[in-house]
């Protein structure tokens, strides 16, 4: 992305900071928006949220090779394999010359199964049941590569090895480029929150959207022959379950370190919009697709670097300049704010940043009902 | 040469040249342009339903080319059939249409005839017929228009077929209770499909185009490579052809009248040629 175009983006966002009265921008036709931020400080890379999505939504039916939620290990391929190397999504308004929030579309690349990973069948029956002495493992061709292949890799080398947990579902974006990229209109905003959905009934299973959409977060069902992708739990968000409790979604109550915060961008009472607009701590990843996610990241920090002789020294060990490559410009802002507020605690002080980033009070955290 | 008029065997070979002229053209079996003949109760007709039977042997082709259809999906241009071979029959009650083409790989499901195993990267290969929905209106070639709908027949090589109601690109629907069934076959590189339309069905003429001889039909192809990553508006199509099921189904009346004009025009001016020769 060029500093120009990263200026741009950064007055956009600043033009929506918090004052009196100020509203953020939503999607055409939206009334509010569903949003949700990740502290990346809390990842332990568990994967409970993964198997959550899982076993409520894609177990089986063609959908096994689908993670619509996932955690991949940063820096690393991720899930797709080069997912972010695929295209998609926008140019910018500069690119395109143009006096709009985006540019053009620019069309990205269909993942192959082998990026995505094929689903592995595993001789459980064999040594789990009929006495094999057989070691658990995928049957069938030798797996050359799957989700979570390069876990904990990272970069660096030691003792200044580095890595942190990427977790990642739909963005539900503002400008989604799935829902443009199809010609049959069959992905859509809902206009009451903003999830962003795949009518059934309409697609065709062109992949128009899986391909259009720069985080890859939309899957193909071979035997559906239709596109699928994370609904943000809406029938939990809509209370459909047996006991009638709006809830949200799998992936963010089942978090052991409970890392997610979940509810309404414009909700100006909410901890989302605390801090994504007033302190401006949580970022989109990948700002340049231009999409304008919705769910948003507490950039990650790492023990400082070690010299041979194990002592610290004042270099980071994650590399600012990776995690500008991830969430732009704002990251450095973003990482001494919370810094600063987080020494402003140490010295006894108060900040209500590090009290909307520590809170266990789940009404705080989960706030689905804030308009109702 | 005399100066003293045709002679005897002049007037004979002119009268000859005038005769020929007249008469061979309607002799040959001419077709108009974008016309694709339509056998009527063909032998072996109750085999017409096996897209690689003998009946087929028996109807009559017309071969059609076929272009990268005009849409806004990305790589529309990059399509790989160029054209389609079209046979069409019709028995008491059915129409039967037959499209051929050539496709070295065929991306299908069908027992025989896959070539690789599906995954999130293969596309199907497809074909459609479509149809004014009204067979009175002239919908546009891009499947019509809200005003103008088109009824389309679409067969994909999981062996799936559908009749669709489009008005314009992207607007596909299902018909509810289709009356149109396919069957394909791919053998040595060339695909075969056969859809069949019963001539009678409840809503004719609304979401359904009316095939009962009343009127030509209006008829557009397309066919999709789907190793080509084929789908969608990027697909090979033709130009509007039409079936001749109106009244005169030899071919419109009229062309007779022109080839027996275009005939005696040549004739009068080959025979004022050979007099004036002759004067000179």
């Amino acid at each position: 992305m060029s500093s120009d175009s990263q200026e741009t983006e950064t007055e956009t966002q600043t033009g929506t900071e918090s004052g009196a009265g100020a509203t953020v921008e939503l999607a055409d036709g939206v009334e509010h928006q569903v949003a949700m931020v990740m502290d990346l400080n809390k990842c332990i890379g568990c994967q409970t949220c993964t198997v959550a999505c899982k076993t409520l939504w894609t177990e089986g039916g063609g959908r096994e090779y689908m993670y619509w939620n996932n955690v991949e290990t940063k820096p690393g391929r991720g899930y797709p394999r080069d997912w972010e190397e695929k295209g998609g999504g926008f140019e910018s308004a500069e690119q395109a010359n143009q006096e709009d929030v985006h540019g053009e579309r620019e069309v990205g690349e269909l993942p192959s199964a082998e990026d995505w990973g094929r689903p592995w069948e595993f001789n459980h029956e064999d040594v789990m049941y009929d006495g094999s002495d057989e070691s658990l493992r995928p049957q069938g061709p030798e797996p050359e590569w799957g989700p979570n292949w390069d876990e904990d890799q990272g970069a660096g080398e030691f003792p200044n090895s580095y890595y942190f947990y990427l977790p990642r579902i739909c963005n539900h974006c503002t400008h989604p480029s799935c829902a443009e990229a199809c010609p049959r209109k069959a992905l859509y905003k809902r206009e009451e929150d903003g999830i962003v959905l795949v009518d059934q009934e309409r697609c065709r299973g062109y992949r128009y959207c899986v391909e259009g959409c720069p985080y890859n977060k939309v899957h193909f069902n071979v035997l559906s022959k239709k596109s699928e992708k994370c609904i943000f739990c809406y029938p939990r968000k809509e209370a459909e379950g047996p006991d009638d409790e709006v809830r949200p979604p799998a992936c963010a109550t089942e978090c052991p370190p409970q890392l997610r915060l979940v509810g309404f961008l414009d909700d100006e009472d909410g901890p989302i919009y605390k801090l994504v607009e007033e302190w401006e701590v949580a970022l989109r990843l990948h700002p340049e697709f231009h999409t304008e996610p919705n769910v948003y990241y507490v950039p990650p920090f790492a023990p400082p670097q070690h010299d041979d002789e194990g002592e610290t020294v004042g270099v980071e060990r994650i590399p600012r300049t990776y995690l500008e490559e991830l969430f732009g410009e704002q990251v450095h802002e973003a990482l001494d704010t919370i810094e600063r507020e987080r020494e402003r605690v140490e010295r006894g002080g108060e900040s209500e940043l590090m009290e909307l980033l520590t809170t266990t009070d789940m009404a705080e955290q989960y706030r689905l009902e804030a308009f109702e | 040469m005399t100066d003293d008029g045709p002679s005897t065997r002049t007037v004979l070979l002119a009268l000859a040249v005038v005769t020929v002229a007249a008469v061979a053209p309607t002799l040959v079996a001419a077709r108009p342009a974008n016309e694709i003949p339509v056998e009527e109760d063909p032998p072996d007709a109750e085999a017409l339903a096996e897209p690689a039977g003998d009946a087929w042997g028996r109807v009559p082709a017309a071969d059609v080319a076929l272009a990268s259809a005009e849409s806004s999906v990305p790589n529309a241009e990059d399509t790989s059939v160029e054209a389609v071979t079209v046979r069409a029959a019709q028995t008491d009650g059915s129409l039967f249409v037959r499209l051929s083409w050539d496709d070295a790989t065929a991306d299908a499901f069908t027992p025989g005839a896959e070539n690789r195993t599906p995954d999130v990267t293969t596309f199907w290969d497809a074909a459609a017929i479509q149809l004014p929905a009204n067979t009175s209106a002239h919908p546009g070639i891009a499947m019509g228009s809200d005003r103008t709908m088109v009824n389309v027949w679409y067969w994909s090589a999981p062996n799936t077929s559908q009749e669709l109601l489009a008005g314009g690109p992207g607007t596909t629907t299902p018909v509810g209770d289709p009356a149109v069934q396919t069957s394909a076959s791919y053998e040595d590189g060339t695909w075969h499909v056969v859809f069949e339309r019963t001539l009678q069905v409840d809503d004719a003429g609304e979401n359904r185009t009316t095939i009962e001889g009343e009127r030509d039909v209006d008829v557009a192809l397309a066919v999709w490579n789907g190793s080509n990553a084929e789908r969608s508006g990027q697909k090979a199509v033709s130009e509007w052809q039409y079936f001749p099921l109106g009244p005169g189904a030899e071919g419109p009346p009229y062309a007779t009248i022109l080839w027996i004009v275009a005939g005696l025009a040549i004739a009068v001016v080959i025979v004022a040629t050979v007099l004036g020769v002759q004067r000179t």
